[in-house]
């Protein structure tokens, strides 16, 4: 079978925050990238995001996800970077090319370095009545009602009291919707003091140590089975809605398949690749950065896309080391700064602890290994 | 008078007394966030938050000119003003907003504090749209002066709180699937690991879970986690799906090199 293949001297894949800061910063430093994204528009989540940010300046703070990720879009374009939209990454083998459905078909590509910014995905957890059209994630309601512009449904309950969960909830709000409240299960609300008042001065609930017991409903949901875990009772909330706003994991498939050594680190999300504090994989010319580096905001993603982006020019020869050192260590004191503080504290240490772990030493893979003969061989 | 000042009081004090000569911003951030919009708004230099962006904002309110700058771009909707210059018994509060329905100049709203609890209606005196692109709305009502501090916000709908019904005893709830590509009962899982299977890759080819369209996106997290709690081991223990291409669903002609 004979595919069409291009060489690239540098392709990133996924346009969200972390991969357009990191073409911007290659395009910047003399290696123009080739961007992939699935999606039809650049910026990854931050299309949807109507909220204004968190962070300072350089993250864009005080302007709403959006119109964050018209200005890197449109800064990587100026910078020289292509960008591909439609086009999904279905595998990255280990001779370093990539597979590509452009959407007319699938082509090869063969990179000098990748930078992978592939982003999280929503967890989501099993549950009677899981399976019922209204049981959504927190982010798939926040596309509904911020890119479509499609109400779910009515009423909603939300699940999870981090950042996500309040800032939805807010958002099905200003879309129209009811929310009945906010339930989580632990004795603290995860996000910001800031996001759970938002949502309490407009009248919703926040459910402390309450978990979901089941969905309700025939063809849909129409109500939800709520425990208080202190006591035992039962609420029934009369919904068709119910948003899962439960964490996020690192969508690490694509450096999983090309063989970079994936770490699990509970407080980033879970498995994820290992990387130093450059972004280098333990495969030279891999880069990564953003959510699938580590779930956590998008402040940090940027910043991370640009330690990549400086590196990938560094290590390709583009870049000057003593200037890419200086820009590195800028920008790093800026994550210092964004891991400040209690929230950020036990990611920061996280980090730390990741990037300290020898890079070379394989990591284990899912158990089984064909040899040529066929015969399985047992770990 | 000494108003009825809700939780940190002193906090806003210097506002309290600042507010009789026109607005001033009251500043309701408390926690250790990385965030400093409020001080890159601010023309007069009046907050503060300084180099490490996590520190609380300090303000001085005789720096501060009231242009509400802060109360628009703070993304947390944490700032207000208070304007007291009437000193009528009444005071004058503006509050971030950002719902659907459209405010209206002159028209009575209801105002509401922290919790959502209706404190008193108020008469909307000046809406003002700031920020670029898509503005916050600045809205100024005005409140008896008793109450002022304790203005979160401005309210048209008035959902029914605690919207749900006790409900005596648990009903009967079925087995549901674990799997929703592969369509496996939780029941079906469980089962195989009480024949003593224990690696993640055998528990994945007995059950079928994570060898659907989804390719393990929505469920292996979820099998990973009944593994670990029939064997006792976790993270990097259990380990991870073995990842094959293609890791998005495609159409097979389309990897025969055709556009089927």
């Amino acid at each position: 079978m004979n595919l069409h293949e291009e060489s690239r001297p540098l392709v990133v894949v996924g346009a969200g925050p972390a991969g357009l800061c990191a073409a911007m910063e290659a395009a910047g430093a003399g290696l123009p990238p080739l961007v992939l994204d699935e999606g039809s528009q650049g910026g990854g989540q931050l299309v949807k995001q109507i909220h204004r940010f968190f962070g300072s300046r350089e993250h864009g703070a005080g302007k709403r996800g959006f119109e964050i990720a018209v200005e890197l879009v449109s800064g990587c374009l100026e910078g020289g970077a292509e960008i591909r939209l439609g086009h999904r990454v279905l595998g990255f083998f280990r001779d370093g090319r990539l597979l590509v459905d452009g959407g007319e078909g699938v082509f090869l590509l063969r990179p000098g370095a990748t930078i992978l910014a592939t982003g999280a995905v929503e967890r989501s957890f099993p549950f009677p009545g899981w399976t019922l059209p209204g049981v959504m994630g927190a982010g798939a309601a926040q596309t509904l009602v911020n890119l479509h512009g499609v109400l779910p449904g009515k009423r909603a309950l939300m699940v999870g009291a981090g950042n996500v969960g309040l800032i939805v909830a807010y958002q099905l709000l200003q879309a129209g919707m009811e929310v009945a409240g906010v339930i989580e299960v632990s004795r603290r609300v995860g996000g910001y003091l800031v996001h759970a008042e938002r949502l309490r001065r407009e009248g919703v609930p926040l459910f402390l140590r309450h978990r979901v017991v089941a969905a309700e409903g025939g063809k849909e949901v129409e109500s939800v089975l709520v425990e208080d875990m202190e006591t035992g009772a039962l609420k029934r909330f009369l919904v068709d809605t119910l948003c899962l706003a439960v964490g996020m994991a690192p969508q690490a498939e694509l450096a999983a398949m090309r063989g970079c050594r994936l770490v699990h680190v509970p407080e980033l999300g879970g498995f994820l690749p290992w990387h130093d504090r450059e972004m280098r994989t333990d495969h030279p010319g891999v880069y990564v950065a953003g959510d699938l580096a580590g779930v956590e905001e998008a402040s940090v993603a940027m910043d991370e896309g640009r330690l990549a982006g400086l590196a990938a020019a560094r290590d390709a020869g583009v870049l000057d080391p003593g200037k890419a050192a200086a820009r590195m260590r800028e920008i790093g004191a800026r994550l210092e700064l964004l891991r400040g503080g209690p929230f950020g504290e036990p990611r920061r240490r996280a980090k730390e602890r990741l990037c300290s772990l020898p890079g070379s030493a394989r990591g284990r893979e899912d158990g089984d290994r064909v040899r040529r003969k066929g015969r399985l061989k047992k770990r | 008078m000494s108003p009825d000042i809700p939780g940190e009081g002193d906090l806003w004090r210097s506002s309290w007394e600042a507010a009789v000569d026109g607005a001033v911003a009251v500043v309701d951030c408390r926690e250790e966030i990385p965030c400093n919009p409020c001080e890159e708004a601010c023309p007069t230099g009046a907050i503060r938050v300084g180099p490490d962006i996590c520190a609380a904002p300090r303000f001085d309110p005789q720096a501060c000119n009231g242009c509400g700058r802060c109360v628009a771009l703070c993304p947390g909707m944490a700032v207000f003003l208070l304007d007291r210059r009437e000193k009528s018994g009444f005071a004058r509060v503006t509050v971030p907003y950002e719902m659907g329905e459209r405010p209206v100049e002159g028209e009575e709203v209801q105002v509401v504090d922290g919790e959502g609890k209706a404190l008193t209606g108020g008469k909307i005196l000046k809406i003002r749209a700031l920020g670029g692109g898509a503005p916050t709305l600045l809205v100024t009502v005005r409140v008896p002066e008793s109450v002022a501090l304790k203005v979160r916000g401005v309210r048209y709908r008035l959902m029914e709180r605690d919207g749900f019904r006790e409900v005596d005893k648990l009903p009967s709830l079925a087995d549901y699937p674990l799997c929703r590509c592969e369509d496996v009962p939780l029941e079906r899982v469980r089962d195989i690991l009480r024949t003593g299977l224990k690696s993640l890759p055998s528990l994945r080819r007995a059950s079928r879970v994570g060898l659907g369209y989804c390719q393990g996106m929505f469920c292996q997290s979820s099998l990973r986690q009944e593994l670990a709690e029939a064997t006792g081991r976790e993270g990097e223990e259990i380990g991870s799906f073995r990842v094959r291409p293609p890791v998005r669903p495609v159409k097979l002609g389309f990897l025969g090199g055709g556009n089927a």
